[in-house]
């Protein structure tokens, strides 16, 4: 266990990558959604924003750099691939839960002062995180969650077989999504399909989403069995 | 660093040097040998190979080990390698003397009023 | 005793070479083996599947009696040190304290000492050090990591002469105050040569040499001298080389001499200079691709 332990403390000793820079970016789309709403004039309903997603853009950077540059003096320090990775998962999941709490208390003061009195929309995401506050801790851990460890794979799928791979990897997510789009036409289940996100609730597509984080994992977990540096 | 490399296998350059200084006295009978590892770091060489040295002295006798506390030189050791490296030193020294004379085509009584010469191992000059 | 490194028939392949070829050999603890060979012999790639860092394609390597790919148990005993090691964008004393979490028999004091010694700047990226003092800092975490297994894979470069040999005396003291299974693969081989206590070659792929130091130390000698005193002197025996340079010849025979021989020979005023390890090993190396041919 201590050496997980450890394979995390590693990743914080470089904090400019994992906690300055996702902050300090975000702050920064923050802060110029801000200038905007507080000088564009607005609508009654306000300024619905998608700043927040750098935040999560930058974790699945962080998580393939994770994968990427410290990996081969992580694997020099005699631990197995496998642990280096539940290490990193380990840290992930423990910083997913301070930055949900993070964005949780953010999007409380959003709300308590009316969008920063600028009925901005930063950090109140309409229906999927704007419900009560365990909820979209919930949700904002499943997304870090998932962002970071989608970055883990994407890294770890470069690492094993280098650009060739990559296009592989993206061609095969387009190519899944495809297939789900024709067999739902050809089972003429758009209505279906529509009609189970107009009325799943948000905690249900949060437990989605977990299953497609938890998928991230594994895939990650099983490519890194083989990588060489 | 005393040099080692004159063919004989290292742990045998280290038990004659050893040796040496029993013969000149520099390591007197129930003197402490150096360990190993203070002979390996000197002659730069891996502690087994200076172990092994030891050892060879050992079994000849030279040295004798005391459990606990080290190598030390064996009583009589002195004499023990003087006699012999004296079986030795015809082979060694005599003889390749005797050949290269006989090639410069020196006679036996040059030879000989040349070791007696007017001491120049007494400190003289050569004549 | 459980030899420290066993591998039995080990193979590793790639699509268009073969780096490992039935590679059979034990490896027993606490002595220093040297991993010799020339460049592309397959040294670094079996060190890289005894520390897990690659999977053999053939035949079979255990480390401490397990297979060392995945397992952080074996793994935790060793540390390997290798050339190019790639780090990542930390100060030098970042680096060295991730290292120290890591390696249970980790000595602070050694490490900060060797620190002084190879004179780095702990303030200092890695990154922006020079190749010698990347080197240095393998060295520091090889040496200070005091894992009962340590692996050098040519760990100097860059490193000057003067900074090599503190290298090798620090390898040595810590050997003798702390023993451990040491493997170094070098080309530099002379500049080991009084450390190694056996060596392993690879040619190609293969082991060509695996032998107790001392049973390659001394077995060659070049006698030189006037060419009729030489012939003389090494009638009935194995020559492994000649050369004639008008009335002198210089021969190189496979014996080690004892004091007799030796004095015959300083009587026939012919010289002697035994082989170095270097030359004896690229011998070794020689005379099996010879039987590769004939065979």
């Amino acid at each position: 266990m201590s050496t997980l332990v450890n394979v995390a403390r590693y990743h914080l000793v470089d904090r400019m990558t994992f906690v300055a820079l996702p902050w300090g970016i975000m702050a920064f789309s923050f802060l110029v959604n801000v200038v905007v709403s507080a000088t564009v004039p607005t609508g009654p309903q306000g300024i619905y924003t998608g700043g927040l997603a750098t935040i999560y853009v930058f974790l699945l950077a962080s998580g393939a750099l994770i994968m990427t540059r410290s990996l081969p003096f992580g694997l020099m320090l005699g631990i197995s691939r496998r642990s280096y990775y539940l290490g990193t998962t380990l840290l992930v999941v423990a910083l997913s839960v301070v930055y949900g709490l993070g964005l949780t208390l953010l999007q409380l003061i959003e709300r308590a002062t009316d969008g920063w009195g600028l009925r901005l929309h930063f950090f109140r995401i309409p229906w999927i995180m704007d419900g009560p506050w365990y909820q979209t801790w919930l949700t904002s851990f499943v997304l870090l969650v998932l962002f970071f460890l989608y970055g883990m794979w994407y890294g770890l799928v470069f690492r094993r077989w280098s650009v060739p791979g990559l296009v592989a990897f993206i061609a095969a997510q387009i190519l899944v999504a495809l297939l789900v789009v024709v067999a739902v036409s050809m089972t003429h289940n758009w209505s279906a399909f529509g009609h189970f996100f107009t009325t799943v609730t948000a905690i249900a597509l949060t437990g989605v989403l977990a299953a497609v984080a938890a998928a991230m994992g594994l895939g990650g977990l099983s490519t890194i069995r083989r990588v060489t540096v | 660093m005393p040099a080692l490399d004159d063919g004989m296998p290292l742990f045998v350059q280290v038990a004659e040097q050893l040796a040496d200084d029993v013969v000149d006295g520099a390591l007197a009978e129930g003197a402490r040998v150096p360990s190993t590892n203070e002979m390996a770091a000197f002659y730069r060489i891996n502690p087994a190979t200076a172990a092994k040295g030891i050892n060879l002295l050992v079994d000849e006798g030279v040295l004798e080990k005391r459990r606990g506390i080290g190598m030390f030189v064996a009583a009589g050791a002195q004499e023990q390698l003087r006699a012999s490296r004296r079986k030795r030193f015809a082979e060694q020294y005599v003889d390749p003397m005797l050949a290269e004379a006989n090639r410069l085509g020196i006679d036996t009584d040059t030879l000989v009023s040349l070791i007696q010469g007017p001491g120049w191992h007494n400190g003289g000059s050569r004549p | 005793m459980t030899p420290t490194i066993s591998a039995t028939a080990l193979g590793r392949r790639y699509r268009d070479q073969i780096a490992l070829d039935d590679v059979s050999l034990t490896v027993e603890p606490g002595i220093v083996t040297g991993l010799l060979g020339r460049n592309g012999a397959g040294k670094t790639t079996l060190m890289r599947i005894i520390t897990g860092l690659e999977f053999p394609t053939a035949g079979d390597i255990r480390v401490f009696g397990q297979v060392p790919a995945e397992n952080d148990e074996v793994l935790r005993r060793m540390v390997f040190v290798r050339e190019e090691q790639a780090y990542p964008d930390l100060r030098v004393e970042h680096v060295i304290r991730v290292a120290s979490w890591f390696y249970p028999n980790w000595s602070e004091d050694l490490a900060r000492q060797l620190l002084t010694d190879f004179d780095l700047p702990l303030r200092r990226r890695i990154k922006r050090l020079s190749r010698g003092m990347r080197s240095a800092v393998g060295i520091v975490i090889g040496l200070a990591a005091r894992a009962e297994l340590t692996l050098f894979d040519e760990p100097y470069a860059g490193l000057d002469a003067v900074a090599r040999q503190l290298f090798y005396d620090r390898l040595l003291a810590e050997f003798a105050e702390h023993p451990r299974t040491i493997v170094l693969s070098t080309h530099l081989i002379d500049e080991v040569a009084d450390l190694l206590e056996h060596v392993v070659m690879l040619d190609h792929g293969r082991v060509v040499l695996d032998a107790p130091a001392d049973d390659v130390r001394g077995t060659g000698m070049t006698v030189s001298g006037a060419a009729t005193a030489v012939e003389e002197f090494v009638a009935g025996r194995t020559v492994w080389h000649r050369q004639r340079l008008g009335s002198r010849a210089s021969v190189t025979i496979a014996d080690s001499l004892d004091f007799a021989e030796q004095a015959k020979a300083r009587a026939m005023n012919l010289s002697l200079e035994p082989l170095s390890l270097q030359q004896l090993l690229v011998h070794a190396a020689g005379v099996s691709a010879d039987e590769k041919v004939s065979a």
